[in-house]
């Protein structure tokens, strides 16, 4: 993950890597509750990919550390589950982005800094102001 | 003494100016020229305080040069030398009492922001579905309350929800993208965080809330901006309405807009200032800066 001049093809195409890797271990969950080990996860993925062991061993070693799937050993290899449900992590995501809104060291830009429900008749006040001068 | 009147300037622009500047609220029909005469007072304030020392130096030798040359020498020569060092310790105090906080303040912030930051851009680079809208790069995340937000930095993201881009007709859709693509372009967050360590480096009781407060809108007045040159001032009024109703049922976070957002939606109703007085913005911001870098130079003259 250095500059992306550095490395012109591989950044986007781990990103790339690691968002399909997740989506087979969300999508795979069920049948494997103890989780995929790296030949499990390398076979699941579209033939045409030709991806190399390592390759696929570096993507679920970046998404531990990213703390998205978490492992368990398993014998001499290890097996790899996601840290969350998509829906959980969703949720995370989404709790993240509206608390950021109303804090004051707000690390995202939003569209809206949150509103409250009594503001809801100021802000159709004001709309309608913005159509009058400017519609 | 230049040093001392360095010291009551940076009092005065830390301190008193915020407050009146807060209170001009004409200001936030020009964003640009009010974030820039913003930036000059508090790099203003800084320099002035910064330059309490240097200042100090000079005024100090030259009275020692000046105790020397009359004929009761040795004596008058340790009795300055006691007040110079008093006087300078002083002065250096007030200098890195500026310098230090506002490093630590730097270094704590900045810290915070990016790893709340990256850890975001993690989450979202694999649950966020990548799309196109407008010419924008997105990541969509499959969540039904409509919200829209980027992440700034040199791996930029723009995120809405799938929520968002069903409440969203196309006018008021591009009206969010350009507001979105205006804050990256324009590094909105940098001009953010630099007030915020600015904010948070002064001592308690010379802080003044309602200026950061102000900053924040007029940072958003000047995306909207950008939004309205896109898709007209209604479509980004009705935006913004969109999203607000969207979300109340789940914001019982506590309205951090404190309604900022009705005001910016009037200030879409309003025409930007005229040229003569955003000329004038301009002029007040440049003389302002000037006037600590004059002192300094005058004491050293
Ligand atoms: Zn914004």
């Amino acid at each position: 993950m250095t500059t992306p001049t550095s490395s012109p093809a591989s950044t986007p195409r781990l990103g790339e890597l690691e968002r399909a890797v997740m989506e087979q271990l969300w999508d795979r969950a069920a049948e494997h509750p103890e989780g995929e080990s790296v030949r499990e996860v390398l076979e699941g993925l579209p033939a045409g990919r030709d991806l190399a062991y390592t390759t696929v061993m570096t993507v679920l070693d970046r998404l531990t550390k990213k703390q998205l799937v978490t492992r368990a050993r398993d014998g001499r290899a290890w097996r790899y589950r996601p840290a969350g449900t998509r829906e959980s992590l969703t949720a995370e995501t989404m709790r993240a982005s509206l608390e950021d809104a109303s804090d004051r060291h707000a690390a995202l830009l939003h569209f809206l800094d949150g509103a409250s429900p009594d503001e809801l008749a100021e802000l159709r006040a004001a709309l309608a102001e913005v159509e009058r001068r400017r519609g | 003494m230049y040093a001392l009147a360095l010291a009551l300037i940076a009092v005065v622009l830390a301190a008193v100016a915020p407050r009146i500047m807060a209170r001009l609220k004409v200001f936030r029909r020009s964003p640009r020229a009010a974030l820039v005469a913003w930036q000059a007072v508090s790099l203003a304030a800084v320099l002035s305080a910064l330059a309490v020392a240097p200042a100090a130096i000079p005024f100090l030798t030259r009275t020692h040069t000046i105790a020397c040359a009359s004929e009761e020498c040795p004596s008058a020569v340790a009795a300055w030398r006691t007040q110079w060092w008093a006087v300078l310790v002083v002065a250096a105090v007030v200098t890195f009492a500026v310098l230090l906080p506002l490093l630590v303040s730097g270094h704590r912030i900045g810290t915070r922001l990016r790893a709340a930051r990256t850890r975001h851009t993690e989450l979202v680079d694999v649950l966020g579905d990548p799309r196109e809208e407008d010419g924008t790069q997105l990541r969509v995340l499959a969540h039904a309350t409509p919200t829209a937000y980027c992440l700034p930095g040199r791996r930029s993201r723009v995120v809405l929800t799938e929520g968002a881009l069903t409440a969203l007709p196309t006018g008021e859709l591009s009206a969010v993208l350009a507001h979105e693509r205006a804050h990256l372009r324009g590094r909105h967050d940098l001009l953010l965080e630099y007030f915020t360590v600015l904010h948070h480096s002064v001592p308690g009781p010379v802080r003044s809330p309602e200026a950061l407060r102000e900053v924040r809108l007029l940072i958003e007045a000047l995306a909207d901006r950008a939004a309205s040159r896109a898709s007209g001032p209604v479509e980004t009024a009705r935006a913004l309405l969109t999203l607000a109703h969207g979300q109340t049922p789940v914001a019982g976070l506590g309205a951090g807009g404190q309604g900022a957002t009705a005001a910016r939606m009037r200030l879409l109703a309003d025409r930007p200032l005229p040229a003569p007085v955003v000329a004038l913005m301009y002029l007040y911001a440049a003389a302002v800066v000037a006037l600590p870098l004059t002192l300094l130079w005058l004491a050293w003259r």
